[in-house]
Formats: C-alpha cells, sequence, structure tokens
C-alpha cells in the first residue's frame, strides 16, 4: 500500500503511468538550468530589484537540487536544508530591499550604473 | 562510465539556450525578442525529448507527464523573469515560476516544503518585493508612461552573459548525466519514512488508540532509552499495560494502515532532532535582518533648530540628565 502522497492519488487513479519517477538527473537538469537563469539575469539587468529578483532565481534552484538529492537518499536532510535557505533567502530580501530604498532615496534612480562609481 | 543522455544533444540545448536568451534580453529591438522567444520554446521542447529519451535509457518507457509539465513552466516563466522589461511583471513571472517548483517539490515527495515556498515565497517574499517595486518608482508623467527607463529597456552584455551562463550549464550537466542513478522507487521510502516512528512513541499511541487496535490502558512498549519496539520491517509492535505489567505482541495484519510517519513528522523530527542549533542561528540571522532593514530604511528628517529645541522641550521630563555631584566628589577627596 502506498501511503506516501495524499495529494497525488487521485492524479494516480486518473494517470497511473504519468507520476512515475523522473530521475535525479532530470531535476538537476531544471534546477541548473533555473540557478543559470539567475546568473545571467543578474549580470545583465540593470535595474537593482531585478537583480535580485535573479538571486532569489539562484535560491530557487540550489533548492530544488537539494531537495532532489534529499529524495535521492530517501532522507529528509535535504528539506531542512531548504527551510534554512528560504529562511536566510526572507532575510537577503529584508535587507536588500531595504538597501535597494535607501539608494532609491539618494539618486532617484534604481540603475546600477549610477552607483558605479562607489569605491573603497 | 556511459552517458544517459547524448551529450551532443545537451550541448546543443545550451547553446540554443544561449542564443534564445541573448537574444530574449531587452533590447531596443522588440523583434529580436519575440525570435528569442520562438528560439527559447524550441530549446525547451529539444530539452524535453533529450530527458525522455534519458528516461527511456534508464528504463522507463513511460514519459513522465508532470514532471515535463512543471519543469517547463518553471524554466519558461524563469526566463521571463530575466527578460521581461517591466520589473512588475518580472516578479509576477517569478510567482508562477516558484509555484511550478512547488509542483515539482510535491513530485519529490516533499509536500510540506512545497507548500511552504507557496506561502513563504510566492506570499510574502514576493509581495514584499511588489511594494518596493511600488515604492521605489518615480512619479509617472504622461510622457513616461508608454517609454521604459532606460535602465530596463537595455540588457548589459547580453552576447557574453548568457554564452558565460550557458558554458556553466553544459559543464554541470555533462557532468551530472554521467551515470547518475534512478530515484528510489517511493515503496522503498515507506520503510525509510517509518522508521522515524519508533523515535515517536507517543504519535504512535495516539494511533493504535484511534485505530482501535489496543485497549485504553494499554500503551506501546518502550525501551530503556524511550524509543517504541516497533518492528518497521516485519510488522510487529510489542504493546504493554503498565498497571498489570504484561506485555503483548500485535501481528503484521493488525497493523493499522493510518500508523505511517508522513512527510511532516520525518521533515520535524529532523529539524529538532538534528539540526537544533540550526534553528537558533537562522532566529538569530531573521532577527539581524529585521534590525537591519529597520535601520537602513529609515528615513533621515532634517529638523530646524528650533523645532529641534521644541522637541526637546517636549520630552524634557524623561530627558534631564542626572544632577552633578561635583561637591559630594570634592568632599570624598577631603
Amino acid at each position: 500500500m502506498n501511503h506516501m502522497i495524499d495529494l497525488i492519488t487521485p492524479l494516480q487513479l486518473a494517470f497511473p503511468e504519468a507520476v512515475g519517477n523522473a530521475t535525479l538527473a532530470h531535476y538537476l537538469f531544471v534546477s541548473a538550468a533555473m540557478f543559470v537563469m539567475g546568473l545571467v539575469g543578474f549580470m545583465t539587468r540593470r535595474n537593482m530589484i531585478v537583480m535580485f529578483l535573479c538571486t532569489e532565481l539562484m535560491f530557487q534552484g540550489a533548492g530544488l537540487a537539494l531537495i532532489a538529492f534529499g529524495r535521492h537518499h530517501l532522507g529528509a536532510d535535504g528539506q531542512t536544508f531548504v527551510i534554512f535557505v528560504l529562511c536566510v533567502a526572507a532575510a537577503e530580501a529584508a535587507m536588500a530591499l531595504a538597501l535597494v530604498v535607501l539608494l532609491f532615496r539618494h539618486r532617484e534612480t534604481l540603475s546600477s550604473q549610477a552607483w558605479k562609481e562607489l569605491n573603497g | 562510465m556511459e552517458s544517459i543522455i547524448n551529450p551532443l544533444v545537451l550541448y546543443l540545448v545550451c547553446a540554443l539556450g544561449a542564443l534564445a536568451l541573448a537574444l530574449a534580453l531587452p533590447r531596443r529591438n522588440d523583434k529580436l525578442a519575440i525570435v528569442g522567444g520562438v528560439v527559447l520554446a524550441i530549446t525547451l521542447g529539444l530539452a524535453a525529448l533529450g530527458l525522455t529519451s534519458a528516461a527511456k535509457s534508464s528504463g522507463q518507457d513511460t514519459p513522465n507527464l508532470f514532471f515535463y509539465i512543471f519543469a517547463i513552466i518553471a524554466l519558461g516563466s524563469s526566463a521571463r523573469v530575466i527578460t521581461h522589461p517591466r520589473p512588475v511583471y518580472s516578479a509576477l513571472y517569478f510567482i508562477l515560476s516558484i509555484i511550478a517548483s512547488a509542483g515539482l517539490y510535491v513530485l519529490l515527495s516533499a509536500e510540506f516544503m512545497a507548500f511552504a515556498l507557496v506561502i513563504i515565497y510566492a506570499g510574502a517574499i514576493l509581495i514584499t518585493y511588489l511594494f518596493v517595486i511600488m515604492l521605489a518608482t518615480q512619479q509617472p508623467t504622461e510622457a513616461s508612461k508608454q517609454i521604459l527607463d532606460e535602465t530596463d529597456a537595455v540588457a548589459r552584455e547580453p552576447i557574453l552573459a548568457s554564452a558565460i551562463g550557458f558554458v556553466m550549464l553544459a559543464v554541470l550537466t555533462s557532468a551530472m548525466f554521467n551515470g547518475l542513478s534512478d530515484l528510489r522507487a517511493p515503496k522503498g521510502m515507506d520503510t525509510a519514512q517509518d522508521s522515524v516512528l519508533v523515535q515517536l512513541p507517543r504519535k504512535v499511541d495516539r494511533i493504535l488508540h484511534r485505530a482501535g487496535v489496543i485497549n485504553d490502558d494499554e500503551r506501546v512498549a518502550r525501551a530503556d532509552d524511550g524509543t517504541a519496539l516497533l518492528d518497521i520491517a516485519n510488522r510487529t509492535i510489542v504493546v504493554e499495560n503498565e498497571d498489570l505489567g504484561t506485555t503483548r505482541v500485535l501481528e503484521p495484519d493488525q497493523w493499522p494502515d493510518t500508523l505511517t510517519a508522513g512527510n511532516l513528522d520525518r521533515l520535524g523530527y529532523n529539524l529538532m532532532h538534528d539540526h537544533p542549533m540550526t534553528i537558533e542561528i537562522a532566529g538569530v540571522i531573521l532577527l539581524m535582518a529585521m534590525l537591519g532593514a529597520t535601520v537602513l530604511a529609515r528615513k533621515h528628517i532634517e529638523l530646524e533648530d528650533e523645532l529641534k529645541a521644541a522637541q526637546a522641550r517636549k520630552l524634557g521630563p524623561s530627558l534631564t540628565l542626572p544632577p552633578r555631584r561635583k561637591s559630594a566628589s570634592q568632599g570624598g577627596d577631603a
């Protein structure tokens, strides 16, 4: 008897073959592609808010990889790590957005180019 | 080790994806973006085909429909996040990508995380983003409603960035497609996840009582270290009556169907038992983020000197300085 996913059960009845499992590599491909899209977006976009959205996209990719590996080892560690990734992402979003609001007040623009002469 | 997916297909997908993103990233010429979208759709289709053949070669004849639906929605909307010129739409597409990843989480039997992802990410974090997008924009004038800001309209170095990104994707994926094993069947997961039940004797008590398998004065026998005496593999349970001091063994056919550890049990046990210190650290991180955000985003109000004086007078009684004890210290010296 399969007590695994109550949510999927009606679907399993309707399409028994459709919820079979893909291999680990399938999920890792999606996660890597998501991460890379976030990376490309972070490098190309010039709006600071979109840049931070792209970091969230990278967090997503990492989270998917963690969950997939956790499923592969049949343990809950991967999901626990995703909880902490979510926590760090929330903290990062709060700080980053506060920073964006602060920078916007100084220059009245969201462009990251406006701050290119920053030096330590 | 033999590669599961044909490397040529893999590199073709990566090259096409880079081309598609380079075309679709915002620039002055809108028509190229449409071409980029078409190329991206072709790329996703090709990737799906390649992955299907990978699934076939690993012994699965049937395509995994839901995986492909969620994966294509997730990747397509991720691409739209980084290519859409308007930030609000980017954020909305990001919500779509979150929901599709939540679907993938469900397929990976991480139901709790799927719902947590929708609530925390789509519900909380992204709404914060939307708020900031609304806050940090200039008042639009009639002329600027149609014209995009230069910052949003033109991407910086799209070709170089997508080339670098997809070279990285090619390297990552060609490493991971080399002979990684199939995900084990969920059947194996049942016993793996039920082993948590040994650590949760009171939950087992509750389930057994509810199922009516044991009497009111009975409970699961505990070992010396407080774990329940369950034999997960053979499906037998040792039940004890504390008052009489007797024990009996429940046979496998008496094992109730409801006696199973769900995703939440395993996750909660893992979180609280194996990573307790991390929770404390997470709490500190969140507190620091809250304080930091408050300090960073507060508004500095410039007051005239007179206003400052008026404020100080209003706060006066509570802000009086302690009286100087000059004479007392002198007396001490003497």
